[in-house]
């Protein structure tokens, strides 16, 4: 059985249909990306999975439990955490509180715990710090704990987001324009970043990317949206041939091996 | 360059010069007596010194160079030395040629353009202004300009050496409280006449100074043994002026250590959390009168009723003050709750709104049921605390009970900081949907917030009850919510040393200005909307909301680490660090 299992999501704005019955389902340890066009709805669809916002019809399975009608907090207890399309930091705190933010689902303390620093409360604290600079290690942020999430480069602040939902142990991870506004050297070392999540951690990802040399080289699956509808399915091979994806979106120039 | 150093110094006499009028219109003068101008001339030197070292950038402090900045400053003393003397001796001679300028400028009395002459109030009258008198006047008013010149020079000299390792300033801020304290205490010797009949008042003030310099002594020491050591000394210094102060001093400090305990708690609940709660009132008031009831219920024809009925006597105290804090504490704790759940969905201005009222109401509740509450005659006779039969009701021990709440307050306050909870509120305060998406509950986080904000609020509330003995729903105004934001805003929101200064520049200062005490609002205001502009983050601000409101402070960025083709390092900052 498949990890995530959406079942014909529907999203409505006023008139506009802006995810229109989308299936998809991804395995388990797999790399699934999900392109379109802008405005195809890709945003949206990760918005309705995360409960941000709640789709009209359809179910969303995660490991066969239905996420419609949780809260944003309790799904990411499920274990699905995602980083945003425009950064989306708390600024003014730490690279390191920004972790400890993202393992807020998996510490217990209570706040008279910590107010009384209670034994438990203290190690659950330094085991947590512990962990935020390991996982700041991971995404290749050593060092930079203590700096402030705003100062820190483009680079490193998309870096932090990937640490952050990193924080919560999720099973998956969906990822929302990972390398956008990245050049090809950071892009490469966020494909190398993602394929490590997979191979190390063993987190499944399901990736939102305008990039087809991100998406063609290193996911597993890719799904197509178009005004809301999946268009197209299947082995990154198989869709870049797929006459209605070139039409909508792809272009000739990426089956000449160019970025669109 | 020259020029612009004169045109500068001009700009600025005028506005020592309207600072220095106003201030004399209130009648500062007659209040300071016989030190009138050199007092005077000491707060313009100040003001000399703020405007000179321009603005906030330590840049511009390191720009000029000494001669024109000595320039700049002997011109601005000069030019507000002439403008003041020309306007005293423009109203000495309306007053001689017998023109009533009173009615329309209440506080121009003779007194008060004598006491800054040092001359009879006659001489005034007669217009027999001294020859000399505006002379001095104005040299000493040149001389402000030029100290304030040689303040700057002063402060850049010192900054060299850098405050965080050992440089001078450091050691000075360290050592002021000390030096404060003993001035305290050498002040309330009998044989001490320094301040004539102000002496009191000037006590008080150095008090308070103490009390805010030491704070920032705490921030200056080093962390870890260095700023132990002094925490205890400092420690030891507070526990010891409530023994030296007299009564109405201590009364002051009373009051405003309660509102200290009152500004930890909102700040929770605002600096913390970023809810924006206007109807903070609510939680004193239920506090003070949960108090009330447990210790005078015979004060309430209603409670006393319902417990004559259940055969309890209502003609003593129910439980003791100490019994008293938990229950009052829960009481308002339940109260921040029932405000929460309705306001759970809503955000800034409709929160404050929303909160606005429920503080009005509370208060119109305690003014209307009068069986329960005894309406606008209010409750009387709430008992004092008692400690083995020792009664804790004078100004002196409620200062203490206020010191050692406000401590407990702040302690829970500070490890709440540093906890998950703590980043959870910070987190929810900057962006609320990330913080849901991100694993943190909303509704038990704000509902927290509220609650523990509402358990601080109600041990001052009952505190106070016990001060006052007597409380009537007037002493809970809205004022009082407006009251500590604003002091928790002064302050700098978020910061726990920032609510102490906060109440004793917002609750303290106006008892030591009593006498231009009608003038207050005036003057907090264009204080409020002065910092507002200059240190929007507040007098003594938390590191983190420093870091929000500018771009100083954080360590500089480097540039990306990949980014190759070389950019201008600050390229991204630009745009994204706006203010």
């Amino acid at each position: 059985m498949a990890l995530l299992e959406a079942q014909a999501v529907t999203k409505i704005f006023g008139g506009l249909v802006a995810v229109g019955s989308v299936d998809l389902a991804v395995e388990e340890r797999a790399i699934v990306s999900l392109i379109g066009p802008n405005g195809a709805g890709k945003t949206t669809f990760f918005n309705c999975l995360t409960g941000l916002y709640r789709p009209e019809e359809g179910d969303i399975l995660f490991d066969g439990v239905s996420l419609v009608g949780l809260r944003p907090d309790q799904i990411i207890a499920q274990g699905m955490a995602r980083t945003y399309q425009n950064i989306r930091l708390f600024g003014s705190m730490t690279a390191i509180e920004n972790v400890l933010v993202g393992q807020h689902v998996r510490l217990r303390s209570t706040p008279l715990g910590a107010i009384f620093q209670s034994p438990g409360t203290r190690r659950e604290e330094q085991r947590a710090e512990q962990q935020a600079r390991e996982l700041l290690a991971f995404v290749g942020l050593a060092g930079k704990g203590d700096m402030i999430a705003r100062n820190l480069p483009y680079g490193d602040q998309r870096l932090l987001e990937v640490a952050r939902a990193l924080g919560s142990r999720p099973r998956l991870l969906l990822l929302d324009e990972p390398a956008a506004g990245m050049n090809p050297r950071e892009t490469d070392a966020m494909m190398e970043l993602i394929r490590r999540l997979r191979n190390e951690l063993g987190i499944t990802i399901l990736l939102i990317e305008h990039d087809m040399k991100v998406v063609m080289s290193i996911s597993d699956r890719v799904s197509v949206l178009d005004y809301g509808k999946k268009i197209a399915e299947g082995h990154p091979d198989e869709v870049r041939r797929d006459p209605r994806v070139i039409e909508a979106y792809l272009g000739a120039g990426v089956l000449a091996g160019h970025n669109a | 360059m020259r020029l612009r150093s004169v045109q500068r110094g001009l700009r600025i006499g005028a506005i020592a010069f309207a600072i220095l009028t106003y201030l004399i219109l209130i009648g500062l003068p007659t209040r300071l007596g016989s030190v009138a101008t050199p007092v005077l001339a000491l707060l313009t030197a100040l003001i000399f010194w703020v405007a000179l070292r321009g603005g906030k950038s330590k840049r511009a402090l390191a720009d000029q160079s000494p001669a024109p900045l000595a320039l700049t400053g002997a011109t601005a003393g000069l030019a507000s030395g002439l403008l003041t003397a020309a306007l005293i001796a423009g109203f000495a001679r309306l007053l001689a040629a017998g023109v009533n300028v009173q009615p329309y400028l209440d506080k121009i009395v003779p007194l008060n353009m004598a006491a800054l002459y040092g001359v009879m109030p006659g001489a005034v009258m007669a217009g027999e202004l001294p020859g000399g008198g505006w002379l001095w006047q104005v040299g000493l008013l040149t001389l402000a300009g030029v100290v304030g010149a040689l303040l700057v020079l002063l402060e850049r000299s010192l900054r060299q050496r850098t405050w965080s390792t050992g440089g001078a300033l450091r050691w000075l801020t360290i050592v002021l409280p000390f030096v404060l304290l003993a001035f305290v205490i050498w002040l309330g010797s009998p044989g001490v006449t320094l301040g004539g009949n102000n002496r009191g008042t000037l006590r008080l003030l150095a008090a308070m100074a103490a009390i805010g310099s030491a704070l920032f002594a705490l921030r200056a020491a080093q962390r870890g043994r260095e700023q132990r050591i002094l925490a205890l000394l400092l420690l030891i210094g507070l526990a010891y002026l409530p023994f030296t102060l007299d009564q109405f001093q201590n009364s002051v400090m009373g009051i405003v250590f309660i509102f200290v305990m009152m500004g930890l708690g909102l700040n929770i609940v605002v600096g913390f959390a970023g809810l924006l709660d206007l109807g903070y009132v609510a939680f004193f008031a239920i506090g003070a009168y949960v108090y009330a009831f447990l210790s005078a219920p015979f004060a309430s024809p209603a409670f006393s009723a319902l417990l004559t009925s259940l055969g309890v006597p209502a003609d003593a105290p129910l439980v003791s003050f100490w019994v008293a804090i938990p229950i009052t504490m829960l009481a308002a704790g339940l109260g921040g709750v029932l405000l929460g759940i309705p306001v759970l969905r809503l955000r800034g201005d409709y929160l404050a709104i929303v909160t606005l009222g429920f503080g009005e109401i509370i208060r119109l509740f305690m003014l209307n049921m009068s069986d329960l509450t005894n309406g606008p005659r209010g409750l009387l006779n709430v008992a004092p605390p008692y400690l083995f039969g020792y009664n804790l009701g004078n100004p002196r021990d409620i200062f203490i009970l206020a010191l050692l709440g406000a401590g407990v307050i702040a302690f829970a306050a500070y490890r709440l900081d540093g906890s998950r909870l703590g980043r959870a509120w910070i987190a929810m305060r900057e962006d609320e949907d990330v913080a849901q998406a991100t694993g943190v509950n909303l509704v038990q986080t704000k509902l927290l917030a509220f609650a523990i904000g509402a358990l601080f609020a109600g041990l001052a509330g009952q505190l106070y009850a016990a001060r006052q003995t007597n409380i009537f729903p007037d002493n809970f105004t809205l004022f009082v919510s407006v009251d500590t934001l604003s002091l928790v805003i002064v302050g700098g929101m978020g910061s726990i040393p920032g609510v102490v200064l906060g109440a004793l520049a917002l609750k303290g200062l106006p008892e030591v200005l009593r006498g231009i005490d009608e003038y207050r609002i005036v003057t907090f205001a264009a204080l409020l909307v002065i910092m507002m502009i200059v240190r929007p983050e507040g007098i003594l601000p938390s590191t983190r909301r420093r870091r929000e409101l500018h771009e100083e402070g954080g360590p500089a960025s480097e540039p990306a680490i990949t980014l190759e083709p070389a950019l201008p390092t600050d390229y991204r900052t630009l745009d994204g660090g706006k203010l």
